[in-house]
């Protein structure tokens, strides 16, 4: 047990000595450096091991064999230890990335290095405010000169700016400690109490906080600090970040419980603006490490925004919140200035070089995630309980900001990642092969990132192992990412197959079960497309196995938060699926922003339900919740967004479209599904807790309009893809509409209809992705006439389309019945008028998908070609078979969805034998299907009869404008095939919703453009910003 | 009553369809000929027609689902007229109609018309897409006030089932549909306008712009089914419409007395009015026929309808 106050005394022994040990060799000094750097850590995790596990009483000592207050006493409890542990270990990992540096530059560097870490420990520990003085002086000093260790203009003059913006705060923290000895006659923190600063006494205490929070770059009084992290080294500057930053906000944290309430609110507010502002600023931002100045200034306010702002909350939460910001924003930061030490590229799309290495890459793609708040890191447990605690103390403003703040950082650090993995990288300098140092160092943060969630998600919050498997599979096929595609591919055929017989017991419902098929056992079968992938194929499996236990743990989830945590999973999987598309940076990235946007919406609304009373899945549970109004409109916001509902739809087709081709149908057929299955959630609760406000009719009417737009959309788009993504939309615009009546027969057609679509969204999607991998083209006017060359992928799409359709005698029509009679019995006149108009316009597109593509003219290239893979035209079949039975028998889906929907109703239908009978009509699938066999075969009996008349002609074989075309490309009519209606919609068929989200995106842009001139890079008027700052912050806190 | 008596019903019941159909036909060719002052053909002409196409020597095929699409075009106008029942209190003419309500027999008239737009489109010929483009999308235009209608007529009667929607209209005509709810009726009979593809929506098969358009081509035995469903589902539509909106019918002569007159009016306008350009058709039905249609659910909703 050794004492910490060694800490201090060893770093400055070793500082002193440096410069004589240092004449017997660098290697010698080095060694005693980094020797004390690391007995400081190990020290200091040895004290953390003693409070954590064995309860040790905070330890405090007494130096100068006095007791305080008459000398300095410095302590040593649980958060000291926890931020010093941080600390300490980021100071010897930064240098040991700093190594190299380290061997080249004078022996001052090292003194001065070891005289920053000694007073970080002392600035944490000491309880004195003068001797706090001292170690801020120190620390300040040591940086500003470190700040120079690379010597160019630019880190010279932002040192410079820092030294004089430091100076302005250490005046004020003096000023602060002579008026609070004036004031208290004392300056020990123990000795000091909040009562002593009445009146008066008031300025004392202002002008000491304030320093400090200077020091904390609140916007916009931080100029400088941008300055500094955008031209110092990077080493230097995640020390700045990270170590300065977290000693300098403990600080601030010991200061609390002098500050009366008038300066709380103004700090926490000051917090809040800085975040939501500096994010917002960083819309705009290209430069890496300025990015990550803008990134690091917000994630300090926020965490002086918990800090203030969870005072009320019990002390459990308040140290998950405040601890898991600080420690996510402290590994993430630090992993990410040392990656851009080791990338060197001050532009963000000069990243793109880390495609060259597989392991910075990754950790990349870690402490990206891990600062957007995405689980399993820290941030995300933080911002979930955060977000609850200002729910539940009402302080909607901060929520706001703090959620909108964190979608701008989440954009900028998406576009970032998305351009670092797809932008050409071959025009870039490669990385200088770095040295294993800063790798060392970086992947050291990657993995305690790491170690840190899972502590969490095991003691925290008791999670079983299940809850953890899609993050854990991800891991795993990484690890086994040698191997070939193939082998690994039916591995993932066999765990999706483990996974479901192992959640099959827990489905405690026909509900669940229904799901469960759709998510499970839709998957498997879709997986045997992905299975024609050749090669290694890295990264494919993990984050599709990811995906696919995310969906099957939605069921599950038995809180709001293993519910969520589950949500998260599937949107973190699905992005990475999607950014694997070719061109798919923009719209990878537009998922990634409106999954979050529905994902924080989300958080919001299960923060406002009320707890849950049941240990069942929260499907079944949250019939017995009564949701507030709030919640129920969130949450189905936050919920149709995941199901393209028309409005915030637009990544929607951008996903579909450019997503790998076997990888949309996983999106289309499954993923959308779980949006339904969120709003369905909801509408459970709301049916024996009815929301004050008719939520529900108007999700109604936009599902309708969904379904419209979606429908003409689709019918003007040239991309299969895209055409078969807008069709997506219209159709899940149905299920929602249907599920928005909640009445039985609404509930029995959107679940059919979800069930269908699956099938024949499944279907269509692989053989697009057949015709894709055939042709290498998605504008469907570059084929045609593929009929004969792929017949069996055109049988699929003929089958699906009339599937889609309605038309009878296939599956679809047993929807479109269903859907129609529920609206008419429902009362929804209109609504089922559009529907109609939507359900004849998807005639358009569905007819233009199979005619430009199989029908009409062949073109010249394509005379060749071969039919799809047999590992394209399995699934097809299968999915085939599926709408075949399920056309044939009905009854088959009819009957167990009626009993699922008569959980929660009365059933509005019989079924007598093979017909369903209605309140309105009745149908009898089964008798269709048989007349329609039998009115098909009689003429083509006949016609087969007259056999010997029909004469097969040639292509081109027509006579056209009196002419025989020999061009396929002037005589297939596939371009702009509708432009007809196009033109008769006029200024309707505008893309006005895109354009307003462009809108929106412009506009926050411009305005986070407009902010950013504050900072004018003038020294004089940074010091200008600081001195008005304090002066608004006095007048409004009202010190007098 | 076995399957198999019904079945030779179900022939009787499309035999005598297929025949006024087509007759009705003949009479409209006759009539726009007086129009433009010419003689025209015999009224029979259409049954000449299909024998003639019917014997040709050949029939050229441009691949299977060309071959296909006229044999589907035929089994979509059968279903679609024998989902209906014809005649009220009928057994002879109530065809298949407990196979399905009036969703069924709204969407079975989709199968023809897809199966025949799959079959033209793989004859290559390009008037055939331009021809389908133009149909799908006036269809879709002209389902709005159509389905606006039916929407009123399944409030009006609390249900969608042809039999009972008839059966509500009985007891003389002031409980027919025209009356009881004209606005369904006038947006209902706009829209057969449209579904009949006479003047001023003629744009499916416009001879001078696309000539004849989707079946160009159709030609021999292809081309005699064509022929032969024209007539079977110009017959099914307007039974369709005779049962939902004019008070059915009890028997054969009232049929054909009713059904005359409603093709009538579509002819009568067909030979009256010019042809609408393509984007003009789609935007006549999306406006006031549309407008109508909201104003008759609303009429039937809200003020009760007249009965």
């Amino acid at each position: 047990m050794v004492s910490p106050i060694y800490i201090l005394i060893l770093s400055l022994a070793a500082g002193f000595l440096l410069s004589i040990i240092d004449r017997g060799g660098r290697k010698i000094s080095l060694a005693v450096f980094y020797g004390v750097l690391a007995f400081n850590t190990a020290l200091i995790i040895d004290w953390t091991y003693r409070f954590v596990f064995l309860h040790a009483p905070t330890l405090v000592i007494n130096t100068a064999g006095f007791s305080a207050p008459v000398s300095i006493n410095l302590e040593l409890g649980m958060i000291q230890a926890f931020v010093l542990v941080f600390t300490n270990l980021t100071g010897l990992l930064a240098a040991v990335f700093l190594f190299r540096k380290f061997m080249e530059s004078k022996v001052s560097s090292l003194i001065l290095y070891l005289l920053l870490v000694m007073s970080v420990n002392g600035l944490v520990m000491t309880r004195d405010l003068f001797n706090m003085f001292v170690f801020l002086e120190i620390l300040s000093i040591s940086t500003y000169a470190l700040t120079t260790i690379t010597r160019t203009k630019t880190s010279l003059s932002a040192g410079f700016k820092y030294m004089m913006a430091g100076s302005v705060a250490s005046i004020f923290f003096l000023m602060g400690v002579v008026f609070v000895y004036h004031f208290t006659g004392n300056l020990n923190l123990d000795f000091i109490h909040a009562d002593q600063f009445a009146g008066t006494g008031l300025v004392a205490l202002f002008m000491l906080t304030m320093a400090v929070f200077i020091e904390l770059k609140p916007f916009p009084a931080n100029g400088w600090a941008l300055d500094v992290y955008q031209s110092v080294d990077s080493g230097i500057v995640s020390v700045i970040a990270v170590i300065n930053s977290a000693a300098i906000g403990f600080v601030f944290y010991r200061l609390i419980p002098l500050m009366p309430q008038s300066f709380l609110t103004v700090f926490g507010a000051a917090g809040v603006i800085t975040f939501f502002f500096s994010n917002m600023m960083g819309l705009k931002q290209k430069n890496a490490k300025r990015l990550l100045g803008y990134s690091s200034i917000g994630h300090m306010g926020l965490l002086m925004a918990s800090i203030v702002f969870t005072i009320g909350a019990p002390s459990t939460v308040r140290y998950l919140i405040i601890g898991g910001f600080f420690v996510n924003h402290l590994v993430a930061k630090a992993g990410l200035f040392w990656l851009s030490g080791i990338v060197r590229q001050e532009n963000i799309r000069g990243w793109a070089v880390l495609k060259n290495n597989r392991l910075l890459l990754v950790l990349f793609g870690v402490f990206i995630f891990a600062l957007s708040g995405f689980p399993p890191f820290a941030g995300f447990w933080a911002k979930w309980e955060f977000v609850k605690v200002l729910i539940e103390s009402r302080m909607f403003f901060v929520l706001g900001a703090v959620l909108t703040g964190s979608l701008f950082e989440l954009i900028f650090l998406f576009r970032w990642l998305t351009i670092t993995v797809k932008e050409d990288e071959t025009q870039l300098e490669k990385i200088t092969t770095p040295d294993s140092g800063s790798v060392f160092a970086t992947s050291v943060f990657a993995l305690l990132a790491t170690v840190v969630a899972a502590g969490v998600m095991k003691y925290f919050y008791n999670f079983g192992w299940v809850q953890t498997l899609p993050a854990a599979a991800a891991l795993i096929v990484y690890l086994l990412d040698f191997l070939p595609s193939k082998l690994k591919g039916f591995v993932s055929l066999g765990a999706v197959a483990a996974y479901g017989y192992y959640i099959y017991p827990l489905l405690e419902s026909n509900l669940q079960l229904f799901f469960g098929v759709i998510f499970i056992v839709g998957s498997a079968i879709n997986i045997i497309s992905t299975l024609n992938r050749k090669n290694q194929n890295r990264g494919f499996y993990g984050f599709l196995l990811m995906m696919i236990f995310s969906f099957g743990n939605l069921l599950i989830a038995s809180t709001y938060l293993e519910f969520f945590l589950s949500w998260e999973f599937m949107t973190i999987s699905s992005f990475l699926l999607i950014l694997r598309g070719q061109k798919a940076q923009r719209a990878s990235l537009l998922y990634m922003i409106f999954s979050t946007a529905g994902a924080y919406l989300l958080m919001t609304g299960f923060s406002f339900a009320p707890a849950l009373t049941s240990t069942s899945a929260l499907m079944l549970s949250i019939e017995f919740v009564k949701l507030p109004l709030i919640s129920v409109i969130v949450l189905a916001i936050g919920f149709m967004i995941k199901a393209g509902s028309v409005g915030v739809h637009i990544w929607l087709p951008e996903a579909h479209a450019e997503a790998e081709a076997d990888v949309s149908s996983f999106i289309s057929a499954i993923l959308l599904k779980a949006g339904v299955l969120g709003l369905l959630m909801v509408a459970i609760s709301c049916i024996a807790h009815a929301p004050s406000f008719p939520v529900f009719y108007w999700i109604g009417w936009i599902g309708v309009i969904t379904a419209l737009v979606g429908a003409f959309m689709a019918s003007f788009q040239e991309d299969a893809k895209r055409l078969l993504a807008y069709s997506s939309m219209s159709q899940v615009g149905y299920v929602v509409a249907a599920l928005a009546m909640i009445t039985h027969l609404g509930w029995v057609s959107a679940l059919y209809l979800a069930f269908n679509h699956m099938m024949f969204k499944s279907a269509l999607f692989i053989a697009i992705a057949g015709v894709y991998y055939r042709t290498h083209t998605r504008k469907m006017y570059e084929m045609g006439g593929l009929i004969s060359r792929m017949p069996w992928s055109y049988m699929t799409v003929l089958i699906s389309i009339i599937a889609v359709s309605g038309v009878p005698p296939l599956s679809g029509f047993g929807a479109k019945w269903l859907i129609y009679t529920a609206f008419i019995t429902k009362g929804w006149y209109l609504q089922a008028g559009v529907l109609f108009f939507a359900s004849a316009v998807s005639f358009l597109y569905l007819y233009r998908l199979i005619h430009a593509i199989f029908l009409g003219q062949l073109k010249s290239e394509h005379q060749e070609i071969k039919e799809a893979p047999a590992w394209f035209i399995i699934p097809q079949y299968i999915f085939l078979a599926g709408i075949m039975v399920l056309s044939m028998f009905p009854n088959l889906m009819i009957r167990p969805l009626n009993s699922i929907a008569m959980h929660y109703f009365n059933s509005s239908i019989s079924i007598e034998g093979l017909t369903v009978v209605s309140d309105l009509g009745y149908w009898n699938g089964n008798f269709v299907m048989h007349i329609t066999m039998a009115i098909f075969a009689v003429p083509f009996v006949v016609l087969l009869l007259l056999r010997g008349k029909t004469q097969r002609v040639k292509q081109f074989n027509i006579v056209y404008a009196a002419e025989r075309p020999e061009s396929p490309e002037t005589t297939h009519v596939a371009y702009n095939m509708y432009a007809h209606y196009r033109k008769a919609l006029g200024g309707w068929a505008s893309p006005r919703i895109e354009n307003f989200w462009n809108g929106v995106a412009e506009w926050s842009h411009t305005l986070g453009d407009f902010f950013r001139r504050v900072y004018t890079g003038n020294g004089q008027t940074y010091i200008l910003h600081i001195i008005m700052y304090i002066v608004a912050i006095y007048v409004v806190m009202g010190v007098k | 009553m076995s399957i198999w008596t019904k079945v030779l019903y179900a022939v009787v019941s499309v035999s005598v369809a297929t025949v006024y159909g087509l007759t009705l036909g003949g009479i409209v060719r006759k009539l726009y000929a007086r129009v433009h002052g010419r003689f025209g053909p015999p009224v029979w002409q259409p049954f000449l027609d299909i024998i003639q196409t019917y014997s040709r020597r050949v029939a050229v095929s441009h691949g299977n689902m060309f071959f296909l699409g006229p044999v589907l075009r035929l089994a979509g106008g059968l279903g679609t007229y024998l989902f209906i029942p014809v005649i009220f209190g009928s057994a002879l003419f109530s065809n298949f109609s407990m196979a399905g309500d009036l969703l069924l027999v709204m969407y079975f008239v989709f199968f023809g018309q897809l199966g025949m737009a799959l079959g033209a489109g793989q004859g290559g010929h390009p008037y055939s897409p331009l021809g389908i483009a133009r149909g799908l999308a006036q269809m879709s235009a002209f389902e709005v006030p159509f389905s606006l209608a039916v929407i009123a007529v399944a409030i009006q009667y609390n249900s969608l089932n042809i039999t009972s929607i008839v059966a509500a209209q009985q007891g003389g005509f002031m409980h027919w549909t025209l009356f009881t709810n004209p606005l369904a009726v006038i947006a209902a009979m706009i829209s057969i306008l449209g579904m009949n593809m006479h003047a001023p929506f003629s744009i499916v098969m416009a001879p001078q712009e696309i000539p004849i358009g989707p079946p160009i081509e159709m030609n021999g035995s292809f081309l005699s089914i064509l022929q032969t469903n024209r007539g079977l589902f110009a017959a099914a539509k307007l039974v369709l419409f005779m049962n939902l909106f004019f008070g059915g019918a009890t028997n054969i002569i009232e049929m054909i007395v009713k059904t005359f007159f409603i093709y009538m009016f579509s002819v009568f306008v067909g030979a009256a009015y010019p042809r609408f350009r393509p984007e003009q058709s789609f935007r006549f039905f999306l406006k006031w026929p549309a407008f109508i249609g909201v104003l008759s659910i609303i009429y039937i909703t809200y003020l009760g309808g007249a009965s």
